[in-house]
């Protein structure tokens, strides 16, 4: 006979499986694009200082006269799951230029983050900082995630996306490589 | 002749700003899930109910237990999806103008901050409760044209079975707009 806390945890499984299929279901809506909005004012880019995935300290003061693609996640966001590799791509296809990327995870750790990263393709090789305390959120004047900012080489952004994107569509890979030369 | 004008605008401005349009669930035949969903000047909101036991899956495994997440979770969820496909100017909203219809009255929807002073005094720890922060549509946002968009939980705070409208409100380039999705259901 089984007990009531193995009961519990059936149904947790079963429903994270329907879940599960239902942020599938999801994610075949809506269609994610590639529109950048343009930043007119000139905005210094806020600060933005934290621990990557080795522990050590990425401040991204340190890479003004590098174009920085800044973006906002977390390993339970759909949207931010589904655009992950193509933040990767961005990466794979802008690596002979002047070109940082920055994933700032949001309120999760190591253990939660790394095994996430396996199951992304193609697997990211860019930075991941963790701001466990959801900090950088108010500064940067994310209301959502995932949210994204580009940012020129003087430290001012150039573009927002609020929202998932296909960072490997031709045209942000262009306006990205484009800042920067 | 200018009555006639004036009463023509105003219909017309009603028409146009007020979306009363007739809505059929589609039901995704894997998850059974229903979704109520409009698009109209180029903007396209839906709400996909996610049911007390996929809510609290989603908690459990960031951290809160049943006990914490059961009062939201049974509070018939919603994923909220609130997108600027073309619409002609930088769509913004304030979540607190949004209202629920149901049984005649109008409701406001309980706030994020409501919802967290509530889970804050169940004493659950900081890393879920960011990321029960940040996991619901957000209180207030702007989306430029070409898609921006979010998705997110938002409860309504009714008991399930209930059937509703939901009255969404937001503004394009600072001229007002209203949607109604209509006998929307909360299922157990």
């Amino acid at each position: 006979m089984p007990n009531k806390q193995s009961i519990q945890t059936l149904i947790i499984v079963i429903a994270t499986m329907l879940y599960t299929n239902g942020i599938s279901h999801a994610e075949g809506l809506p269609p994610l694009t590639h529109k950048l909005t343009k930043i007119n004012k000139s905005i210094m880019a806020p600060a933005l200082r934290l621990k990557n995935m080795d522990g050590e300290i990425v401040d991204i003061k340190d890479l003004q006269g590098k174009v920085v693609v800044v973006n906002f996640w977390a390993t339970w966001c759909p949207p931010c799951r589904r655009e992950m590799g193509s933040l990767e791509r961005l990466r794979l296809a802008t690596k002979d230029e002047n070109v940082v990327i920055l994933a700032v995870n949001i309120g999760e750790d190591i253990d939660t983050v790394f095994p996430f990263m396996g199951t992304v393709d193609p697997s990211p090789s860019f930075t991941v900082l963790f701001d466990p305390d959801a900090d950088s959120m108010k500064r940067w004047n994310v209301n959502g995630l995932p949210t994204t900012y580009i940012i020129k080489p003087d430290g001012t952004v150039a573009y927002s996306a609020v929202g998932g994107r296909e960072f490997d569509h031709p045209d942000i890979q262009q306006k990205t490589i484009n800042l920067g030369r | 002749m200018k009555k006639v004008m004036i009463a023509a605008a105003i219909s017309f401005y009603s028409l146009s700003c007020f979306a009363d349009i007739s809505q059929t669930p589609q039901v995704n035949p894997v998850t059974g899930a229903a979704t109520w969903a409009i698009n109209e000047h180029g903007v396209n909101f839906s709400l996909t109910q996610i049911l007390p036991q996929q809510a609290q899956a989603f908690y459990v495994n960031r951290g809160f237990t049943l006990k914490q997440i059961e009062s939201y979770a049974s509070s018939c969820v919603y994923m909220a999806v609130l997108r600027n496909d073309n619409a002609p100017g930088t769509i913004h909203f304030i979540r607190k103008n949004w209202s629920v219809l149901v049984d005649g009255k109008s409701l406001h929807l309980l706030s994020v901050d409501d919802w967290l002073q509530r889970l804050t005094e169940t004493n659950i720890k900081k890393s879920a409760l960011i990321a029960f922060r940040w996991a619901q549509f957000p209180s207030e946002q702007k989306y430029e044209p070409g898609g921006d968009w979010n998705q997110g939980m938002l409860s309504v705070g009714l008991p399930a079975g209930s059937v509703f409208n939901l009255i969404a409100r937001w503004d394009i380039d600072g001229k007002p707009y209203e949607t109604k999705l209509q006998e929307v259901y909360c299922a157990k």
